[in-house]
């Protein structure tokens, strides 16, 4: 609650342009998409416009009573009696540090990029002060806090005696989260109280499996470890008790105290800092007291009784925002619900207000849900400051950006379902109570609104949040809690008061929800996690300012036919979009379908708000399955040069883009290619570049799929086109590609019989069209496991036929005849090289599975075909094709052994400088252990320079220009550069020796060379 | 239970009914971890071994003369070979030494090979007596079993036959990594549904 958002409002007032409709659209979008939860809402001029009215006619109807409103009053008088509201708020506020809010009225796609890459960035913007009312809302939540400081935590590689070492002399609840040998997976390592002695530390078992994690023993699952942990900070679930978090990371009150505690990683536990923070832990109280004060002070008058508790973490940490958690077992919900009743010794009534004001004082998107409406004023506000507060991060983002944000989430946004847990049974009469109170409220807001002037409807029309009703049902059986029920109960009767007391359009809306319902409804039980979320959104409809938040059923299910969204992310993801998934069947990776179950990154969107979804794209991000998060990031950093891993694709990247026809044949190419892509997965696996480790966030038996999918987007995107071409002129130079041509006319001739098709019937020339077309699909593709589940789609299509017409089950002798017979009528010799690159670049590891066994089969009818002529006369392959086969197998079974690490630095790219004609930038193929002698020796080769003795090999750096002696390693001097904490740019510049006097502006390179 | 999977290839003149016995095999006795794969060409099935589970990734061949060439492909990497003969052919016998000749020279070194004489229930119209398929499958050390896929004799004890011959992974150690490197790659075609 500060002082901007009075400010904001007025300012508000006077923008009053855009449509009103579409505006709202937006934020109903960017809303949902935050989860609900941080309210960085996207300024456009008119939703301005559009808020300030709600804004108004909240501040009318909770403080000045309605029946005195006139209610055919104008809009101004309203605005005048909220900014008098406010203005008296003002005062009673602590004010804090306001951000100058020319931010506001920035675009759309800004803000909500801001969103979702900063994540959270908070409170650490120096000069906030903390007037009591900061630490009450600390604005990082435990999972902000787990993040930035894994390197404490977090660590994988520790035994059970060094685990033991550091948490025995720790108070109880302090743990580490660790791979335990003995068990082969990860463990959370627990200090345990003095009643488990003579066991001082139990590890718990961490269940990894299709992209989620849980406790052993616990029904309750996670997207990736630092929720899990978050979570059980919070609740302790299947543990004996809570974990705790070192005071040092749980008091800090800025992510640059947090990067402190992390840097010092595992030292942390012998350190100062933490021996000084935890000496200091009994000062707690001095914290509770402030927030006590700050409680009282924001109270409003509230009838609140400040009890002085124990700070739990679920009533100040995960009232943030942003201890979002998923997976939440309903069952877990009661009981959790009894547990805290005797911490909060206040009355229900009281403890529920305290709830709802911690929340909505912190993120109050959530607070709206439980609170009365008398404190509608105060959520308004606080939800004008939280919006600053958004935009104060974005700002502080820019002014100091975290080494690492935070991976966006939209789980990330979601509100805490502990206080979920604990307040909704708190709060469960009064929120039985309101729908009545709310009818009124409703319908006097609504009278209100339409007498202000016809436009002015629109903010109502679409303030209906969506409802969701397979909720209802679906929790009920697995959520025997009679309060719950009921509050469910009132919320549907809820929904269905504002359905008659809302407009047509509002209509509309509901019916793109009922499109969406569907969906959630077959939702496997997973959508039972929505609990939180859907409490939120339907609730949130007595606060105004929140009505635009709809909820997006969790797609529990594959949803296939309703889920454009996904198709639009999957051409995102393929971009030469093909669309694919309309009529998927088949998906190539097992790990999609569990993961589309799980994953809290399903929405089925009504299609309604398609379109707008589509605009803003960066909403995706949070939107992201984990699997997506992590392949998105490792892509992020491949084309990031800062890391070593960026410099090696990038350089790797310019080496094939130049150097594609240096090969010596397309198998080649693709072999180095193939190579190369299992080298860098195995460097990500090994180096630590991934942060946090990769490990964290994928469990365990699924990184090697994340990886090589990752690989695959950041390798072979890029290089598809230039291979493709490679692959192409490689064939055209050595005659195949005119043989092959010349085979398949001669082959499209044939009669099914000619090519040992024996009595199942062939597919007509309408499913050979359609095959064509599946194979043009198949083109497009650069993933080749993508591609194997298009040809896989294909052969499906050829059984189907074949055991259509003969109700019987076709094995090979069958089916190769058969598929033999397609791809000659198919006549694509552009397949040919289709299927090498599928066989060559293919993960290993699926060779032998069923899109093996196609893929095989495919290659092997068209090497029938390439040697169809032959064939006729001998009746047999060439040996020369057989001896090929057998390489191949060889070839592919030796490359599984890992690659040395060597193997990553064979690039260099060094610029050629000439006092005329400027630079010229080539990559190289340097070894690692080749001298600056070889390497001169080979500039002079490649840039074709006439007096090598005049030229050197130099390293450029800022400030710098050194020559290198003939006997050092240049591999290995860009790899020591690169390790160094702080990278600055440099180049390797192959020059005239007399240059030397004249140093360049490193600007005159800029322009030129690329980074090394 | 840790799961191996094992690439298993079937060998035989066309008509042997190398298919059939696989149908019969992955069809009976429902299981409830049976993955649909598209075509009865590739077929899976998961059967436990010891404390093991052993999948197997069943590659049927073409058994045509001119498709011959193309066998390496399909028998490279794998775990075993089931060469089917029909009793009732004695060309198709012959056919089964020649394969056996090439697996010898050119097929994965431990390659487990079983033998199996198909259409047992056509005992009357026998040419292949079992005495010599027998004789012959002891001679190369091969399991030999005879089969009728039409009446599912001997089909499930086949592949039982071929899954003791599989080495069990050795220590305790070795066989947490071990599954562990094996169950962290598992197959498309595992959960396909197609």
């Amino acid at each position: 609650m500060e002082l901007g958002s009075g400010a904001n409002s007025q300012r508000d007032r006077e923008v009053c342009v855009g449509d009103g409709k579409l505006c709202c659209e937006r934020r109903v979008v960017v809303f949902r998409s935050s989860g609900v939860l941080c309210p960085t809402i996207a300024e456009s001029p008119g939703s301005s416009t559009q808020r300030s009215r709600q804004n108004a006619s909240m501040a009318a109807d909770a403080s000045v009573k309605p029946c005195q409103m006139d209610r055919s009053g104008s809009f101004f008088k309203l605005i005048d009696t909220f900014s008098t509201e406010i203005s008296e708020l003002k005062q009673e506020m602590v004010q804090t540090v306001r951000e100058p809010d020319t931010k506001l009225l920035q675009g759309l796609e800004g803000e909500v990029s801001g969103l979702f890459l900063q994540s959270s960035v908070c409170t650490g913007a120096a000069g906030v002060r903390d007037s009591g009312y900061d630490s009450l809302r600390r604005r990082m939540s435990v999972l902000d806090r787990l993040t930035h400081t894994h390197p404490v935590w977090l660590l994988l590689q520790l035994n059970d005696e060094e685990a033991k070492h550091i948490l025995q002399p720790q108070p109880p609840g302090t743990f580490l989260v660790r791979r335990s040998c003995k068990l082969q997976k990860k463990v959370i390592s627990l200090r345990m109280d003095a009643d488990s002695v003579p066991v001082t530390v139990r590890d718990f078992p961490v269940i990894e499996s299709q992209y989620t994690f849980s406790l052993e023993g616990s029904g309750i699952s996670f997207a990736d470890l630092f929720r899990l942990v978050a979570f059980c900070c919070i609740s302790r679930d299947v543990l004996p008790f809570t974990l705790k978090l070192p005071e040092a990371i749980s008091a800090a009150k800025t992510t640059t105290d947090l990067e402190e505690v992390a840097k010092l990683g595992i030292g942390f536990w012998d350190s100062k800092l933490f021996q000084k923070k935890k000496s200091s832990v009994t000062d707690g109280s001095a914290v509770q007291q402030r927030v006590k004060q700050a409680v009282q002070r924001t109270s409003l008058g509230d009838n609140l009784t400040p009890v002085p508790r124990t700070r739990t973490p679920s009533q100040l940490e995960c009232s943030q925002s942003n201890g979002a958690l998923c997976f939440i077992n309903p069952l877990f919900l009661q009981t959790h619900c009894s547990e805290p009743a005797s911490t909060e010794t206040d009355t229900s009534a009281a403890s529920g207000e305290n709830c709802a004001l911690s929340q909505s004082s912190s993120s109050s998107t959530q607070g709206k849900s439980h609170t009365r409406p008398q404190s509608i004023l105060r959520r308004a506000i606080s939800a004008e400051h939280t919006r600053n507060k958004g935009i104060n991060r974005e700002k502080s983002l820019s002014r100091s950006p975290p080494p690492r944000p935070p991976p966006p989430r939209t789980i990330l946004r979601r509100p805490a379902i502990p206080v979920k847990q604990k307040s909704m049974p708190e709060t469960g009469v009064s929120w039985i109570k309101m729908p009545q109170e709310k009818t009124g409220l409703l319908g006097r807001l609504s009278s209100s609104f339409s007498s202000l002037s016809p436009s002015s409807s629109p903010p109502k029309k679409i303030s209906s949040p969506i409802p969701m009703p397979s909720c209802h049902g679906k929790r009920a059986p697995s959520m025997p809690d009679a309060g719950a029920q009921l509050c469910h109960l009132a919320l549907e009767d809820q929904i269905i008061e504002q359905a008659v007391s809302q407009s047509l359009a509002k209509q509309a809306l509901r019916n793109a929800a009922m499109e969406s319902r569907s969906p959630a409804e077959e939702g496997s039980p997973v959508g039972r996690e929505r609990l939180s979320d859907i409490s939120i959104s339907t609730s949130s409809s007595d606060s105004l300012d929140y009505t635009h938040s709809f909820t997006l059923p969790a797609a529990a299910s594959p949803a296939r036919a309703d889920s454009s969204l996904e198709e639009e992310e999957e051409e995102e993801e393929e971009d030469d979009g093909v669309g694919v998934e309309s009529d998927q069947e088949l998906s190539m990776e097992p790990p999609f379908k569990p993961k589309k179950r799980h994953s809290a990154g399903t929405f089925v969107l009504p299609r309604a708000l398609k379109g707008h979804l589509r605009k803003v794209s960066d909403v995706f991000n949070s939107l992201m399955t984990p699997e997506k998060r992590a392949v998105k990031r490792i892509v992020e950093q491949s084309q990031n040069k800062g890391t070593y891993f960026g410099c090696l694709v990038q350089d790797y990247m310019s080496f094939m883009q130049e150097n594609c026809s240096c090969h010596e044949s397309g198998l080649e190419l693709l072999q180095t290619v193939r190579q190369f892509m299992t080298q860098m997965k195995s460097y990500l696996l090994q180096s630590s570049e991934l942060n946090p480790p990769i490990e964290s966030l994928i469990p365990e038996d699924q990184i090697d799929q994340v990886l090589e999918k990752a690989m695959h987007k950041c390798i072979l995107k890029p290089l598809k086109p230039v291979v493709e071409a490679a692959l192409h002129n490689f064939q055209v130079s050595s005659g195949v590609w005119q043989q092959l041509k010349e085979n398949l006319a001669l082959a499209k001739t044939k009669q099914p019989q000619e090519m040992g098709v024996d009595g199942a019937m062939p597919p007509d020339p309408v499913a050979i069209e359609k095959i064509r077309h599946k194979f043009h699909n198949m083109s497009k593709m650069y993933s080749p496991e993508k591609k194997v589940s298009l040809l896989l789609r294909v052969c499906k299509l050829i059984y189907t036929i074949m055991e259509d017409n003969s109700g019987r089950m076709y094995g090979a002798d069958d089916f190769l005849p058969m598929l033999t017979y397609v791809l000659a009528q198919c006549d694509m010799p552009e397949l040919d090289t289709e299927i090498q690159y599928m066989m060559e670049l293919l993960d290993p590891s699926l060779l032998h599975g069923e899109g093996g066994y196609y893929l095989t089969s495919a290659y092997g009818a068209m090497s029938l075909i390439k040697n169809f002529q032959e064939e006729q006369a001998a009746r047999v392959l060439s040996s020369e094709t057989r001896n090929t086969l057998h390489q191949w197998h060889r070839r592919r079974t030796a490359q599984r052994s890992t690659p040395s690490v060597d193997d990553f630095q064979n690039y260099l790219r060094v610029a050629l400088q000439e006092p005329d004609s400027g630079c010229t930038a080539k990559t190289l193929q340097v070894r690692p252990y080749a001298t600056t002698e070889e390497v001169c020796q080979l500039c002079a080769e490649k840039f074709k320079v006439h007096d090598p003795d005049d030229h050197a090999l130099f390293l450029l750096t800022e400030d710098s220009t050194q020559q290198l002696a003939p006997d050092t390693h240049p591999q290995k001097i860009k790899a020591e550069l690169h390790s160094r904490p702080q990278v600055q740019p440099f180049y390797f510049v192959y020059r005239r020796i007399q240059n030397l006097s004249l140093t360049a502006p490193a600007d005159e390179f800029n322009g030129n060379s690329v980074p090394i | 239970m840790a799961i191996r999977e094992l690439k298993v290839c079937l060998l035989g003149d066309t008509g042997v009914g190398k298919s059939s016995i696989v149908c019969r095999f992955v069809q009976d006795h429902f299981d409830h971890n049976i993955s649909p794969t598209i075509g009865a060409s590739f077929l899976t099935k998961t059967v436990p071994c010891g404390n093991e589970l052993h999948k197997f990734l069943i590659w049927d061949t073409a058994g045509q003369e001119r498709f011959h060439s193309l066998a390496p492909m399909y028998y490279r990497g794998s775990a075993a070979a089931v060469i089917v003969y029909d009793i009732t052919k004695l060309d198709s016998f012959q056919t089964l030494k020649k394969w056996v000749k090439e697996l010898k020279e050119h097929g994965p070194e431990d390659i487990v090979v079983a033998i199996a004489g198909n259409k047992n229930d056509l005992g009357d119209i026998r040419e292949v007596p079992t005495k010599d398929a027998k004789e012959f499958a002891e001679s190369i050390a091969a399991i030999f079993i005879e089969t009728s896929a039409r009446n599912a004799v001997n089909v499930e004890e086949l592949f039982q036959s071929i899954s003791r011959q599989i080495p069990p992974l050795e220590n305790t150690d070795v066989d947490s990594n071990e599954s562990f490197k094996i169950t962290r790659q598992p197959l498309p075609s595992a959960r396909r549904c197609c």
